[in-house]
């Protein structure tokens, strides 16, 4: 009778203690979003002083049963627990299910609880005790599916403290062994553990497996996310990607994110992959990205947005961001194109032979290798989506194209993101974007040339980069776009100049040089060199004067630019004798103005050092050429 | 053949000029009662002002010094705050510049004071009247010189916009009935705000009157919309065409003067990184906010590849890009309170003026190494 009476009475104030805490829960979670902005606390204080209540009834109710536990709650610690060190939570004192465990887990709970809300009524070091107290009642528990959770989120709480106060060592240290204890809780038991909410609820109100699991697994997920910033923080870059990764990688695996910020996130690591020489993370990435994009659903249609506001800015944000993701994926053909034309080119910038021999035969070992690498990657993928993101991933290589017919292949992928893109960012709208976008188009198409080895071919290619570039950089406003418009002209400029030389390639194969062929090159030149000149124009001030100091940001550009007007006229072909003259002249005239800017600017020299030491030669040796033409042509009148 | 490569790469933030680069002005304002800022007792000073462009900020252990291009102590008055940031902006602007000027500072700094005078829109022809009035009426002194001295060959066309940006969304402060407007690009026409109303103005006192007129709007649609003034950020663009005929050569320019009142920086602190603090894990949980933040992070260190960020600029910055180390010249105007209360935020608006003087441009030169001249 007496274990029945017990049980009564101890049923009766449980249902009160389990009312408190479901009308503390709804107070800070739901009633708190209304508090009005001149009391933002009101419904926090009034969840805390609930807590409070529980705390004391339940120090009340095992008075007697368990003395000992009681004690020990009771007093302050002398030492408090410090994670980071060798200590994980496991094996210590009593078991985590007796009931002397069970009554800290409760009381820790409270304590948990208590902590948060003092954190987010701004009490940050009531909150931290409230949340240390906690780690005290626990640290004499081994670990068990009922305080587990407990374990890892009270360790959440306290990292994103410690960060708060600038001390990232101290919530690394918790963040770390809150990771430790979910490894090895998994490893060591795994069965889904009892939620925090679940020590005030009546028996039979406990949650279903499943929803347990989700909580528990989100709960790491979170301590993830935080590790992530926390390695960010503390510049350990390589560290902080990884998490970000399992981060990316555990939300799709529970289902718990939003399909679009998901894609994006996934789409701006597989830039971080990329830029690390990743290539197979990054595909993956975005892939993944693709696939989860397009869970969003459909793009509603133009008339549809015109309906609606609502479709509207569904239609825009749909269209958007799976536009951002083509983007991504431009860039991730043209770094594998640029990277695999470093890697094969000789010290004249063509392929060299050798190399591709090499290799080819490195990547077949790779090939072996993959398989064993392939397994320990981080995948993405549920099981739904699995496929899809392999599907995709397949469509396009992840490794250095070594021959034109592959480099074509990655250049063929890159042009279908670019015309995706430039769909959403077209140019009237987003002009700076369409031209970004044009300018990666451009930029494969230079990748592609260096595997293309007819250069009658190569040439086209490269006259399909100033078909697409040059009447922009005509109707571009410089007041508004000056870098662009810079940009564009040096890049136009260069791509008449490399034409230039491939005509003459070309040219010298054959015995003579036809009227056709000359008239092509001059033109070439000159269109160089009005390039040049436009770019070296925007230099100078409004009222046209030249700036006695070039700038950080041009001084490389303007002085190459100068050295190639300079090489562009000495290379103009010319019967005329008169003509050829002022060519040289003009010619000279550019080599001396590198020569001497750096003369006076020697902290020039250093930037362009092959082409002051070329126009140096030049300086002297012109002069030579020129009088032994001026003799000439004086004899010859 | 040369294959030495050379591209310039476009950043986050576009071109400026050495002598265009951000110009800093900052400004103590006097300490006076009744602010709220200082306790009453309380007449401790956190800083002073150590030479015309040193500032040093009393902190602990040591002592800080900032420097910039101009520190007005307390007793500045408001015609040389005028000369020093308005005045070469303006006759620039008549030159076909862009020019812009930025007011930054906590709530209370004395922002308002600087920008519009002492209690707003009667002042006009007050001697404490500010940079705005005095810049209206600078304008219009040169254009009107202009004209003269040109016989009428030179006219000028000016017309102005004043909108709001508050939670990333705009607001047409001369028309308080449209929704919220939308950022374009135009290849003629560089960033505007589609649909945004114009009005054309002849004169300072006209252009006062425009400006006061969005100034209310402002502050009605922030009682009657729940919008914070505080939180958002005011744009009043003056656009000014000249249009000069000669020998039946027709020569039009046009140019930009942006007048800002940014957000109190005390509200800045939401948005801008708040060093090592990490971003919880939002309620609804399956959002985690900042982790494209964080990746964007460890992207934006690995310098020298081409990479694509998803993240899109703010709308103040996207719309003033030009200002932000673009094609213009540009004054911020940092406003500090000298009380010991406000010390956090005078250091945070100092450290804030200190990072914008290095927004510049990075064009920036890519280079094949494996290159050679032959």
């Amino acid at each position: 009778t007496e274990i029945t009476n017990m049980a009564s009475t101890y049923s009766h104030e449980w249902r009160a203690v389990c009312d408190k805490f479901n009308n503390a829960q709804d107070l800070s979670e739901v009633e708190s979003r209304k508090d009005p902005e001149n009391d933002p606390f009101r419904s926090k204080y009034k969840a805390r002083e609930l807590l409070r209540e529980i705390y004391c009834s339940l120090k009340n109710f095992d008075v007697g049963e368990n003395e000992s536990v009681n004690d020990e709650a009771d007093q302050r610690p002398t030492e408090q627990p410090v994670d980071g060190g060798m200590e994980d939570g496991f094996g210590r004192g009593h078991c985590g299910d007796s009931p002397a465990g069970s009554r800290a887990a409760k009381l820790g709970a409270v304590e948990y609880y208590l902590g948060v809300n003092h954190v987010e009524t701004e009490e940050l070091s009531a909150g931290e005790e409230h949340l240390m107290n906690c780690m005290t009642l626990l640290e004499k528990c081994s670990i068990s599916p009922e305080n587990v959770s407990l374990f890892i989120q009270v360790r959440n709480q306290l990292g994103i403290l410690w960060a708060g106060r600038d001390e990232i060592e101290k919530a690394q240290g918790f963040l770390e062994t809150a990771e430790a204890m979910y490894i090895r809780y998994m490893k060591e038991d795994g069965q889904p553990p009892m939620d925090l909410t679940e020590f005030f609820v009546a028996e039979e109100e406990a949650l279903p497996q499943q929803e347990r699991t989700k909580r528990f697994e989100m709960a790491y997920t979170h301590t993830l996310y935080y590790l992530a910033q926390v390695y960010k923080n503390l510049e350990q870059y390589e560290k902080a990607g990884g998490y970000c990764h399992s981060t990316l990688q555990r939300q799709l695996k529970f289902n718990q994110f939003i399909p679009l910020e998901w894609a994006i996130n996934a789409a701006t690591l597989s830039q971080y992959y990329i830029t690390k020489t990743l290539y197979m993370e990054g595909r993956h990435c975005l892939s993944a990205a693709s696939v989860i994009a397009d869970l969003a659903g459909e793009v509603p249609s133009e008339a549809a947005a015109q309906e609606s506001e609502a479709e509207a800015e569904k239609r825009d944000q749909l269209r958007q961001k799976r536009a951002e993701i083509a983007r991504c994926w431009i860039k991730y053909c043209l770094n594998l194109l640029q990277d695999a034309k470093k890697l094969l080119e000789d010290n004249i910038g063509e392929l060299d032979m050798d190399r591709q021999a090499e290799l080819r035969a490195t990547r077949l070992q790779e090939e072996e290798e993959k398989e064993r690498g392939r397994k320990s990657a981080v995948l993405f993928g549920s099981s739904d989506t699995f496929d899809s993101i392999c599907g995709l991933e397949e469509k396009v290589s992840c490794v250095f194209p070594v021959d034109f017919e592959e480099a074509r292949a990655i250049f063929l992928v890159g042009q279908t993101y670019v015309n995706q893109a430039k769909e959403y960012f077209e140019m009237d709208g987003h002009v700076t974007d369409h031209i970004e976008i044009l300018q990666d188009h451009s930029a494969l198409f230079k990748a592609l040339a260096f595997f293309e080895e007819d250069l009658e071919r190569r040439c086209k290619m490269h006259k399909r980069r100033v078909d697409m570039m040059e009447p922009i950089c005509k109707d571009l406003n410089a007041q508004y776009y000056l870098l662009v418009c810079r940009q564009l002209q040096f890049e136009l400029a260069e791509t008449y100049y490399e034409m230039m030389d491939l005509k003459l390639a070309v040219a010298n194969k054959q015995d003579d040089l036809d009227a056709h062929t000359v008239k092509k090159f001059n033109h070439l030149c000159s269109s160089s060199t009005k390039f040049y000149q436009m770019f070296l124009d925007s230099v100078r001030s409004p009222e046209g004067k030249w700036p006695d100091k070039l700038e950080d940001e041009v001084l490389r550009p303007a002085l190459v630019a100068k050295f190639r007007v300079a090489r562009l006229h000495s290379r103009l072909i010319s019967s005329s004798k008169t003509v050829q003259l002022e060519n040289l002249n003009r010619a000279l005239e550019c080599y001396n103005f590198v020569v001497q800017y750096c003369k006076d600017n020697p902290e020039a020299k250093s930037a362009i050092e092959t082409e002051l030491e070329l126009s140096e030669e030049m300086v002297s040796l012109l002069p030579l050429k020129i009088n032994r033409l001026q003799a000439n042509l004086a004899s010859s009148n | 053949k040369d294959s030495v490569d050379c591209s310039m790469q476009h950043q986050q933030i576009t071109h400026s000029g050495d002598s265009d680069s951000i110009k800093v002005f900052v400004r103590v304002r006097p300490l006076t009662q009744g602010t709220g800022l200082t306790t009453d007792g309380d007449q401790g000073l956190c800083l002073s002002v150590t030479s015309p462009n040193t500032i040093r900020l009393h902190s602990k252990p040591e002592p800080r010094t900032f420097t910039y291009d101009h520190v007005a102590d307390m007793d500045i008055t408001q015609d040389s705050v005028f000369s020093s940031v308005a005045k070469n902006i303006v006759e620039s602007c008549i030159n076909g510049y862009n020019g812009t000027i930025f007011a930054y500072g906590q709530t209370g700094s004395g922002k308002t004071f600087t920008m519009l005078g002492p209690s707003d829109f009667d002042n006009f022809t007050d001697d404490q009247r500010g940079v705005i009035p005095r810049s209206f009426e600078y304008l219009f002194f040169l254009i009107n010189r202009e004209v003269e001295r040109s016989e009428n060959a030179k006219s000028f066309l000016c017309k102005c916009s004043f909108i709001e940006i508050y939670n990333e969304q705009i607001y047409d402060l001369l028309d308080s009935a449209s929704a919220s407007l939308f950022l374009r690009e135009n290849i003629k026409k560089g960033v505007f705000v589609e649909g945004a109303v114009e009005k054309f103005v002849t004169s300072a006192a006209e252009a006062y009157q425009v400006l006061s007129m969005g100034w209310h709007n402002r502050r009605v649609a922030s009682t009657s919309m729940n919008r914070e003034s505080s939180r958002s950020h005011a744009v009043f663009t003056m656009t000014l065409e000249s249009k000069e005929t000669a020998k039946e050569v027709v020569n039009i320019r046009t140019s930009q003067l942006n007048l800002v009142d940014l957000a109190g920086s005390e509200r800045q602190r939401d948005t801008h990184t708040e060093g090592s603090r990490l971003k919880e894990a939002s309620s609804i949980n399956r959002s985690l906010m900042c982790l494209g933040q964080v990746i964007m992070a460890l992207v934006d260190v690995s310098n020298g590849k081409s990479r694509h960020i998803c993240y899109r600029d703010s709308k103040l910055t996207f719309l003033l890009r030009d200002s932000l180390g673009g094609n213009a010249k540009t004054y911020i105007i940092a406003n500090v309170h000298p009380g010991s209360k406000c010390f956090g935020e005078t250091l945070s608006t100092l450290q804030f003026a200190q990072r914008a003087k290095l927004i510049k441009n990075k064009a920036m030169i890519n280079e094949d190494t494996q290159g050679n001249v032959r």
